[in-house]
């Protein structure tokens, strides 16, 4: 009956190719659940793009016509927060709910490949990051509240893109150590101190910039600030801004593999 | 208790972590022509574009690899002493070790030195400038970077020696159960990184010239063992000697990996950051402190990475045996090869960031391919691994492996099963769920797993999943270990308590599920089998509970699975559903496929199962057929109406259990025949008396009272 013991022969030749329909379909099927189910994300996505526009266009509309760099704080500030929550809660929140209702425990034991549930997960966070950040620069420059080239534009949005991953690290950490229920308060507990004690909404006191490093929030401002070469924000070295942010990411997955990978 | 499949697997990790430490090296190697600031003529080229990146990279690689190499040594070293005994172990590692030493230092020596030559004349601009004198100290020797084998050969000596002395002074294993206890006390808490870091520290502290970057100074100079170096390395080789002899120490150490390896990345930091502020160490409280956290940075990599390696790298893959063959061969030769690459490129007007890459690259080509042409299909092979390959398939070793690091372990033991717990215990806390429980479920059978609410039934089917690992025994799916992929990809799983994504439809997971396999049926098919065609189009969430348990069965099927598991199949599900149900169990059957089934429903068992297996108290109470299990019982049931009470029949010889209802005497009893005989006589007014077979419910019954 050696037919049907798998050998290591067979164990090796096993078609590599599949993973990467698995990786492939895994995520087509995370983003087609985003789209069936809008309610869930609407909200989120909605936040971020009313307060830019409340800030930005009605309480500081004036101000900002006056001197541009308030401008391009403003817009920063909203962009930063709506790219970085969805990336948080995008992964962490589902993630977290998906544990509680067994799917977990169900794909470990199917042959899924174990990075593919993640990626798909991380993929839906950037997508809904996007989602989220388009009306923002869509409003922004439509309104002339942001005076940059287009070119600095399409950086800071690069940017903003890759500064989004540590976030979805953390979104997993979380969505991996609490439950479903658990999860959006947890999340939103290490997120919120971050925007407002790395300096994103208000400028902080000079007594408090030494903490300002401690917050992922800010390497990812001064990431976006660096490539697109707007020197008046940059407080910190590109290389420390890039470390920072992975070394958080590095942490957060790492912190995400040991808990999921944990043996029940 | 370790079981053999469980411990070969911790050995393709450490192998794979040997191999990678060595490989390492030649990374670490091919950096040093970046080095911003050495002056020419420490390496063989000064490059044009030096790099602080590749110095702090180095320095970090430089940290633990070595003290990495030399605990995995010491592992393998008990194992080996244990294995082949004291005559026998010399002779391996004079062969293994002594001789690559002496013939590779005699081949390597002058290739090293016409390199050197050629690049530090090219550094200098053409003319060579007077060399160093070798120190005329006694034992000066160039080892070149093939000291770590003579320093292996001294821990050996010193080690065997150590141990000889142990076990004459310890005769009743006091001691050694009280080093043993220190080795796990050390790594549960976990201190070990602490106090394993203390030795090296202080052999480091007493340096009168410590350039911190160097780390533990290498023994390259002289033949006379130095103090640092067998310091750190004798620490983590007799490290990992008693982590072999302790029973679960490998086991914390695949646990805690995430601890140590913080504390690596953390001490690490702070060294890189102490030592841009000032590289030399001048006496004082730096030079102490750095050294403590040196050792710290040393023990969390070692213990952190060799630990992740257990926890991840555990299965056999083999790319990583081809790899961890290959490694010893590179690293003994590395040395020429990388740094006549660093010569050549050392004045290309690129950035180093293009000319690192190329030459790690080139040098990794040219040894991988000298290797498999080379090496391991000839005597060099056996020489260095202890086995030599055929040419043609590169797999097969020629002859099989004599070294604690054997190929693969195939199904070892009876080839039937397709599944099979052996010898296995599971405790959760102070519950313990299995009791060295042996199941197999043969091919092309049905295998029903009976057992009350709490009796082990799913912690089975967990361990067959590879959900959970056992505290003892081996768990074997399809030939192999559960947590391989590739063999998983042999199962089709039905769980309990499982929400499928609501927003899919039934046909989309399907598919989903269809993308994990290699081959799996077409989705169509996969529908019509489970009996889902009429809703697959429908999301999971609008269907009612009996529909999603067909769908989830869909799911289960659609990979041709050799093996299913299914957990409670037919809760929820209507009459006509649970018919089509057990109709695609059936179908399966006759397609070869084997299924484990727990249930509650014993008439499905009745209906459906070659063989049942019945577990209480986590053991397995009794397992036969349907047929066997009714016989090993031999229950009748006897129904009749009669004055007499339950009470007084049940005292009788031959009576399991009686029950009244309906103004009717319900007996189920061994010795039918005898009862009959004795209510007769008992009662002249016995009435409606009907004898028949006892159904698996009342067998079930009696044998879980039994255990109980």
């Amino acid at each position: 009956m050696n037919a049907l013991a798998l050998n290591s022969a067979d164990t090796a030749s096993a078609p590599r190719g599949s993973a990467m329909v698995a990786y492939f379909t895994e995520t087509r099927y995370e983003l087609v659940r985003m789209v069936r189910n809008p309610g869930v994300a609407v909200p989120v996505l909605a936040m971020p793009i009313a307060l830019y526009a409340l800030f930005a266009l009605v309480i500081f509309g004036e101000a900002i016509d006056k001197d541009p760099n308030l401008g391009m704080f403003f817009f920063a500030a909203f962009s930063i927060m709506a790219v970085t929550m969805q990336a948080l809660f995008g992964t962490g929140v589902t993630l977290a709910l998906e544990r509680d209702m067994g799917l977990l425990r169900l794909k470990r034991a199917q042959p899924a490949p174990p990075a593919a549930w993640v990626v798909a997960k991380i993929a839906s966070g950037l997508m809904l990051a996007v989602l989220a950040y388009i009306p923002i620069v869509i409003v922004a420059l439509t309104t002339g509240k942001l005076a940059l080239e287009i070119g600095q534009v399409a950086a800071f949005s690069a940017a903003l893109l890759v500064g989004s991953i540590p976030f979805c690290a953390m979104g997993l950490m979380v969505g991996s150590l609490a439950s479903g229920t658990a999860a959006p308060g947890y999340a939103l507990l290490i997120y919120l101190p971050g925007c407002y004690m790395s300096g994103m909404f208000f400028p902080l006191p000079k007594s408090m910039y030494w903490q300002t490093g401690i917050w992922p929030q800010f390497h990812v401002e001064q990431f976006a600030m660096h490539l697109a070469g707007i020197t008046k924000y940059q407080y910190e070295p590109l290389s420390m801004a890039i470390a920072t942010m992975l070394g958080y990411t590095v942490l957060f997955a790492g912190i995400t593999i040991w808990r999921l990978s944990k043996k029940e | 208790m370790k079981t053999m499949a469980a411990s070969e697997n911790r050995l393709h990790a450490l192998d794979a972590v040997r191999g990678f430490a060595l490989l390492l090296g030649v990374a670490f190697h091919a950096a040093l022509s970046f080095m911003p600031g050495w002056p020419p003529g420490i390496w063989a080229m000064n490059d044009n574009s030096p790099s602080q990146f590749l110095s702090d990279a180095a320095f970090v690689t430089h940290i633990f690899r070595m003290s990495l190499f030399f605990f995995i040594a010491g592992y393998f070293g008990r194992l080996l002493y244990q294995k082949l005994g004291a005559s026998a172990f010399w002779a391996n590692r004079g062969k293994r070790i002594a001789i690559p030493l002496i013939a590779g230092w005699v081949v390597l020596f002058p290739l090293i030195s016409c390199i050197w030559t050629t690049g530090i004349t090219k550094v200098f601009g053409g003319t060579m400038p007077p060399m160093p004198e070798m120190p005329k100290t006694p034992g000066a020797f160039p080892l070149t970077h093939l000291w770590f084998l003579y320093q292996l050969l001294l821990i050996y000596v010193a080690v065997i020696a150590g141990r000889s002395l142990f076990a004459r002074l310890d005769p009743a294993q006091k001691l050694r159960n009280l080093v043993d206890k220190a080795v796990t006390g050390s790594l549960r808490v976990p201190i070990a990184v602490f106090t394993l870091g203390l030795p090296v520290a202080s052999a480091l502290m007493s340096l009168s010239f410590w350039f911190y970057w160097q780390g533990i100074p290498t023994p390259d100079q002289s033949l006379i063992p130095q103090i640092p170096a067998s310091v750190g390395f004798g620490t983590a080789f007799v490290f990992g000697w008693l982590v072999n002899r302790s029973r679960d120490a490998l086991s914390l150490i695949a646990s805690r990996w995430f601890v140590h390896l913080m504390l690596g990345v953390i001490a690490t930091g702070w060294l890189l950051h102490t030592m841009h502020a000032s590289p030399m160490a001048q006496p004082g409280l730096t030079k102490t402190l750095f050294a403590m956290v040196f050792g710290v940075a040393v023990w969390g990599w070692v213990l952190g990475l060799t630990g992740a390696a257990l926890r991840f790298l555990s299965n056999f893959s083999a790319t990583r045996r081809y790899i961890a063959d290959a490694s010893y061969w590179i690293y003994l030769m590395h040395l020429p090869v990388v740094a006549a690459l660093q010569v050549w490129v050392g004045h290309w007007p690129l950035h180093w960031s293009v000319k690192y890459p190329f030459i790690l690259v080139a040098s990794f080509a040219i040894l991988f391919v000298s290797y498999h042409f080379l090496v391991r299909p000839t005597f060099i092979g056996q020489l260095l691994n202890g086995r030599k390959y055929r040419r043609n398939d590169g797999r097969e070793p020629l002859p099989p492996g004599s070294t604690p690091s054997s190929p693969p372990p195939a199904d070892t033991g009876n080839g039937a099963a397709v599944a099979r717990l052996r010898g296995i215990t599971k405790r959760f806390g102070a519950v313990t769920a299995l009791n060295s429980i042996d199941i197999e479920v043969r091919p092309g059978e049905l295998l029903a797993v009976l057992g009350p609410n709490g009796a082990g039934k799913s912690t089975a089917i967990s361990l067959w999943l590879g959900l959970i690992e056992p505290d003892a025994g081996v768990v074997m799916l399809l030939g192999g270990e559960p947590q391989d992929i590739a063999r998983r990809r042999g199962l089709g799983v039905m769980m309990q308590d499982v929400e499928m994504p609501k927003e899919l439809h039934a046909r989309e997971l399907v598919a989903l599920a269809s993308s994990y396999y290699d081959n799996p049926l077409e989705i169509d098919e996969t529908l019509r089998r489970a009996g889902i065609s009429q809703f697959a189009d429908r999301p999971y969430g609008k269907l009612s509970g009996g529909q999603k348990r067909q769908a989830q069965f869909a799911v289960a099927i659609c990979g041709r699975p050799k093996v299913l598991f299914l957990d409670e199949p037919t809760v929820g599900l209507d009459v006509q559903a649970r018919e089509a149900l057990w109709k695609s169990i059936r179908a399966l059957l006759a397609d070869g496929c084997s299924i484990v089934l727990t249930t509650h429903y014993l008439e499905e068992a009745e209906a459906l199962a070659d063989r049942v297996a019945v577990v209480a108290k986590g053991r397995v109470i009794a397992s036969g057929s349907v047929d066997e299990m009714r016989a090993l019982v031999a229950c009748r049931q006897i129904s009749c109406e009669s004055s007499l009470t339950a009470a007084e029949v049940r005292s009788w010889p031959g009576v399991i259990d009686v029950a009244f209802d309906e103004r009717k005497l319900r007996i189920t009893a061994t010795d039918a025949e005898g009862v009959v005989r004795r209510l007769l006589a008992s009662d002249a007014r016995l009435a409606r008396l009907e004898v028949r077979q006892a159904g698996l419910n009342e067998a079930f019954n009696e044998l879980t009272r039994e255990a109980a």
